[in-house]
């Protein structure tokens, strides 16, 4: 009788799929949108962080580590955003028993991938981080602020590549910020 | 037309038409609107700012004081910009400013006649009485007689926007010195950036005739570009301003992408507001061109030295024909080669200084000119542009010279001001008499002309040797570029500042208007330390900054003062070093765009069924949802209430704070953050809890569920969620660090949603998978549990009530929010289910007596809102120590009580004040005051509750509420807050 719940995407009417801002020539910054599943923060019980990264093989500092189909990155002291399959809080909270505590975000952040020609300078309009590929590179991440959002991010691969996690809330802000931002380059979302 | 036939920096292929004041003129790719009047004989610029004397161009640059004009129309509109930076483009209109009703025949210069009234200090002196007249009368009419351009006053159609940059050096420059410090950095490997406010880089190499490495210098600059270009290493940002430094090496900078534009190209920003990073910077920024102070300074058509030598060589225009040169320095001498040589009668030159070289005389017998060592210029006269001028000559002899233009140097200031911003002084130097740097920011490295190496040799070897050092603080070491050999050029300065014997207006500020007699007033007068006179006088106030005037003006002050210039000190510069456009700082946040809007998981849900949204905070929140044929807000309000309280209604409560307290000591952590015990809580209950501040007032309120033994799950209000995580956090962090706890804010993970009412448990029975038990029994009022719904989503339930009703808060996963609340409204339909908001959940709460922001004000205690008995007496806890100072615990204290009107039409008002029922409506009657009220669709008539002196114990008595800014009155009877089932019956049912 009753229907299973239907997902609704944080970034639903605000970053539809289609063409954005300068419309000639190849667009200068892709969106996509990363299938990640499962997301939870992992904090670190009183003393456990050096345990964690040792035979767990959290990061150390502001870093994404990949092991399988799972990510951890570190967020700060003795906490990491792990990304990976459905169920991962519950599956990490017993992995992790009494080593860590594990908060269930898995919809907390929306999560968008952003890569082309431009996407650094675009990026540059808000992101306070220094993106040089000679500074930043794929596997390092940051907690930052971009048009006063919080904005966890990390780079993806060599491309470059990289994901963006903002407070669900404010995913039509931050996309206004985006369309705003990567306008003049030509933005296609996918 | 004054444009030479060759030479300049400009195309004449290239012709670009533009609008002055309505005329329509004509100048070349290449000018600026300054050198497009040059060309077009335009010596008229504007009016000045307290005496609306005609005033010109003075300089050729950023420093620029008379020259400022209304840029554009319309919604573009940019007041007092410098016709000096603005580069022309086809189309470009510009409007003079300060001027009524024509910039040739100014009304307002009759100001002058008054200008006795007019000195420094007029504001405080002149009308002192009466003082009701200022607003009506002496404002308005000083606004309108002094003042600068006119605001656009409609919206800015184009677009700002800021950017981040990141380098191991900055260069702020691009003169001589910059360049070669680009290319000594950028060839060492560093990542470099430079910052050149100029359209075109190459600073004085543009505007002289000078040479370096046997080119001329436009085209050694060109060169070097090139090869700065090509390195992948090296940003180079033309029309970037750097405007301030602040710590960390943090610069800002303006780029001003689309202003050579009639209109930005689309998606594009006017301008971008750059924060950029640096590990060292190197200030290249030159050298400003100081005046002299005579009589009629001012009058158009007397320009300084070097700027006369731009706009000829760099611009190809001549501004005068029969020229004088008035100078302190050799630099000025080689404003009479350069007149000479593009064709120009040099008339005069006059020298301050009694001895002159070889050199001088060998350039006037060149020009022709007739020299006057150790001679002044008294006085100008003209009209509106200049005439005759009045010359002492060094044997004492009066002579008068018919020229239409005098270039003037005193001698040349070290463009440091970026260097004080941090609050280093900048220290006077005897031997360059001029202020140069002493301690400057960490990481910055002063070169050129701003580093006091005020020759073009110096400027090539310091800004080749700082670009060397800069890269390798940043670890690139590589050996200095060879520094080209160059022309000489005279360097040597003696301090020249004012001419006393002038009879006529001598000014010191050209923009705000002070004189030479205003700064005689202020030392007259006892403000004699810079900074007294500077806001004595306003000198240096204006837009510029006092770039031109500062100096002179302090160096007046320490003459009359009997100091010298090194004693008297000068004014630290503080940000911005040149004017930013407001909208360069808004960039993307203006508007809707202010501030981050947030918007809950169920906002389409609720935009769908029409609701109407209240910003509160940043949250986008349902007031209500009106329907087809409701008058207001309260018909639908009513109506949401009445179904709620008779059948069921839906309500998004996503936005109150949701915080997980978690770890082994997660129950001894709330114990000490709330005022009542949470250790004891069992796992699958809720509790009510209450925060209270340090100072032992109430912070916030909420319930608390217990999920697992080392598992709760917090809510806050909406308003207060950031504030209490972050007190949270810092009770964890500083306070009880060795607690084994650890939070997450879980706001955003959950859509939350309150199903309220007598048919809650039976709309939710059909939704809630089958393997789950819902009675009373297995949920009880106060229970929590996770249960699966829609066959296998995962919620978390709260059976807890803030209307009063049966209720359930159901938290889902954010992206199914919309999916269940539509479930819920579809199986509830055939209850009579309704989605309702704010208004209805206010009104719900009043009737239950349940407090919010309202009388959680910040300024009342447990006691005092009626939770005083849930203050735990067995454990220590924030607040405990200070909630039990007498002043808190003063039974006397105003106490939460409702109210019921006498009169049952009354409508009641949150504000008024309580007072006796036969006491007069006076402060020292109060008893305190009404927080909230509604009108209660339970009882029919409208009910309060407010905070009474002497709280529960005055029940049954008659107050009045007075409320006399909308001049109301009402007898009310104190009563219960609980207004609808005191006992609770409904929310166990």
């Amino acid at each position: 009788m009753v229907e299973p719940l239907a997902f609704r995407s944080a970034f639903a009417e605000h970053l539809d799929t289609g063409r954005y801002g300068r419309m000639e020539g190849a667009p200068g910054v892709r969106v996509a949108f990363p299938d990640l599943p499962g997301m939870a923060l992992v904090l670190a019980r009183n003393g456990q962080t050096p345990g964690l990264v040792a035979s767990f093989g959290l990061p150390e500092g502001r870093k994404r580590v990949v092991r399988g189909a799972r990510a951890f990155i570190g967020l700060g002291p003795g906490q990491w955003l792990a990304t990976g399959e459905a169920g991962l809080a519950a599956a990490l909270a017993q992995e992790l028993a009494g080593r860590a505590s594990i908060s269930e975000q898995s919809h907390g952040r929306a999560v968008l991938q952003l890569r082309g020609p431009h996407v650094r300078t675009a990026l540059a309009k808000g992101v306070p981080v220094d993106l040089h590929p000679a500074v930043f590179g794929p596997g390092d991440a940051a907690a930052t602020l971009v048009a006063m959002i919080s904005v966890w991010l990390w780079q993806v691969d060599d491309a470059p590549a990289y994901d963006l996690a903002v407070p669900r809330s404010m995913a039509g802000s931050f996309a206004d910020w985006l369309k705003a931002s990567a306008g003049e380059f030509g933005m296609e979302v996918e | 037309m004054s444009r030479l036939s060759k030479g300049g920096l400009i195309d004449r292929a290239k012709s670009l038409g533009f609008h002055f004041d309505g005329r329509a003129l004509a100048g070349c790719e290449g000018d600026t609107l300054a050198s497009a009047l040059v060309a077009n004989d335009i010596r008229l610029i504007g009016r000045s700012f307290k005496y609306h004397r005609p005033r010109g161009l003075v300089t050729a640059g950023a420093e620029e004081p008379n020259g400022l004009v209304e840029l554009r129309t319309g919604g573009r509109r940019e007041p007092n910009t410098r016709a000096t930076t603005a580069q022309l483009y086809q189309g470009l209109v510009a409007a003079s400013q300060n001027r009524w009703p024509s910039l040739n025949f100014d009304l307002l210069s009759i100001n002058q006649l008054f200008s006795p009234l007019l000195v420094a200090g007029f504001y405080y002196k002149t009308f002192m009485w009466p003082a009701a007249l200022w607003e009506r009368l002496y404002e308005p009419l000083i606004r309108r007689a002094a003042g600068l351009g006119r605001a656009a006053g409609v919206e800015d159609p184009d677009i700002y926007e800021k950017a981040f940059a990141f380098c191991d050096v900055l260069v702020i420059g691009a003169g001589p010195a910059g360049l070669m410090a680009a290319q000594a950095a950028g060839r060492a490997g560093a990542r470099v950036i430079v910052a050149e406010e100029d359209f075109a880089f190459g600073g004085r190499l543009l505007g002289e005739r000078l040479e370096v490495a046997s080119l001329n210098g436009a085209a050694w600059a060109q060169g070097i570009l090139a090869e700065l270009g090509a390195m992948p290493n090296v940003t180079l940002m033309p029309r970037t301003s750097v405007a301030g430094v602040y710590d960390g090496g943090t610069y800002a900078a303006v780029e001003r992408v689309a202003d050579h534009m009639p209109e930005p190209p689309a998606f594009q920003p006017r301008q971008r507001l750059w924060k950029i990073v640096a590990r060292q910077a190197i200030l290249a920024t030159g050298a400003i061109e100081r005046g002299i102070v005579f009589g009629g300074n001012d009058r158009p058509g007397v320009m300084m030295a070097g700027a006369v030598r731009t706009y000829l060589n760099r611009f190809a225009a001549a501004p005068m024909r029969r020229v004088a040169v008035f100078t302190s320095n050799d630099s000025g001498w080689q404003t009479v080669a350069d007149c000479a040589a593009a064709g120009l009668e040099v008339v005069a030159v006059i020298d301050t200084r009694d001895d002159l070289t070889d050199l001088c005389h060998a350039l006037a017998r060149q020009a022709c000119a007739r020299v006057f060592a150790g001679g002044r210029v008294l006085d100008t006269h003209g009209g509106r542009s200049l005439e005759r001028l009045d010359i002492r000559a060094g044997d004492g002899s009066h002579t008068t010279l018919a020229v239409d233009g005098l270039a003037v140097s005193g001698g040349w200031n070290l463009n440091i001001g970026l260097a004080s911003h941090l609050g280093h002084k900048p220290v006077w130097r005897d031997d360059i008499a001029a202020f140069a740097t002493g301690a400057v920011p960490p990481g910055m490295h002063v070169a050129g002309a701003a580093g006091a190496g005020l020759s073009l040799g110096q400027c090539l070897a310091q800004g080749a040797a700082a670009g060397v050092q800069a890269a390798l603080a940043c670890g690139h070491a590589e050996k200095a570029p060879p520094v080209p050999p160059c022309s000489e050029d005279a360097a040597a300065q003696t301090a020249f500042w004012h001419v006393a014997e002038a009879r006529t207006k001598a000014f010191v500020d050209l923009q705000h208007d002070v004189t030479a007699t205003d700064i005689e007033i202020a030392h007259r007068e006892g403000f004699r330390a810079v900074e007294h006179l500077k806001r004595y006088t306003t000198l240096g106030m204006a837009t510029d900054q006092g770039k031109l005037s500062n100096i002179p003006g302090l160096a007046m002050m320490a003459a009359l003062s009997g100091r010298d210039i090194a004693a008297t000190g000068t004014t630290v510069l503080r940000p911005p070093h040149n004017p930013v456009a407001l909208g360069a700082f808004a960039g993307h946040h203006r508007g809707m765009h202010f501030r981050p809007v947030r918007l809950s998981p169920l906002h389409a849900w609720s935009a769908g069924l029409g609701a109407q949204f209240a910003e509160i905070g940043a949250w986008l929140r349902p007031e209500f949802y009106p329907q087809p044929g409701e008058a207001d807000w309260f018909a639908a309000c009513v109506r949401e209430v009445e179904t709620v309280r008779s059948a069921v209604g839906l309500c998004d409560v996503s936005t109150l704070g949701k915080i997980e307290v978690l770890g082994p000591d997660a129950g001894a952590f709330l114990d000490s953050v709330y005022a009542n015990t949470f250790s004891t809580l069992p796992v699958g209950k809720v509790r009510y809890g209450l925060m209270l501040r340090e100072d032992g007032h109430v912070m916030d309120d909420g319930t608390c569920a217990r999920r697992a033994s080392d598992h709760f799950i917090m809510s806050t209000t909406t308003a207060n969620a950031v504030k209490v995580m972050q007190h949270l956090e810092y009770c964890h962090q500083v306070i009880w660090p060795d607690l084994n706890v650890q939070l997450a804010s879980v706001s955003e993970q959950w859509a939350q949603m309150a199903l309220a009412g007598p048919r809650a448990r039976s709309v939710l029975r059909a939704v809630v998978d089958r393997a789950y038990d819902l009675s009373d029994a297995a949920l009880p009022y106060m229970g929590y549990a996770e249960v699966t719904i829609c066959g296998g989503a995962p919620v978390r339930l709260f059976r807890i009530s803030f209307c009063g009703e049966q209720a359930y808060e159901i938290a889902v996963a954010a992206g199914y929010g919309t999916a269940l609340a539509q479930a819920l409204m579809q199986t509830g339909a055939a209850q009579g289910i309704v989605p309702y908001g704010l208004e209805a959940l206010n009104v719900m709460r009043i009737e239950k007596g349940h407090v919010t922001g309202a009388e959680l004000n910040g300024q009342t205690t447990a006691h005092d809102i009626g939770l005083g008995k849930m203050v735990s007496t067995k454990k220590d806890f924030i607040g405990r120590t200070l909630a039990r100072r007498p002043g808190l615990t003063d039974a006397s204290r105003p106490a939460l009580v409702g109210f019921k009107p006498v009169d049952k039409t009354a409508r009641l008002r949150s504000g008024a004040h309580f007072v006796g029922q036969k006491a007069e409506a006076l402060a020292i009657n109060d008893e305190g005051h009404m927080t909230s009220c509604c009108y209660s669709p339970s009882l029919g008539h409208w009910i309060g509750l407010g905070l009474l002196r002497g709280g529960m114990g005055r029940i049954g008595d008659v107050v009045r509420a007075v409320d006399p800014i909308r001049g109301q009155e009402h007898d009310l009877i104190v009563c219960s807050p609980h207004f609808v089932d005191p006992a609770g019956e409904r929310l166990r049912g």
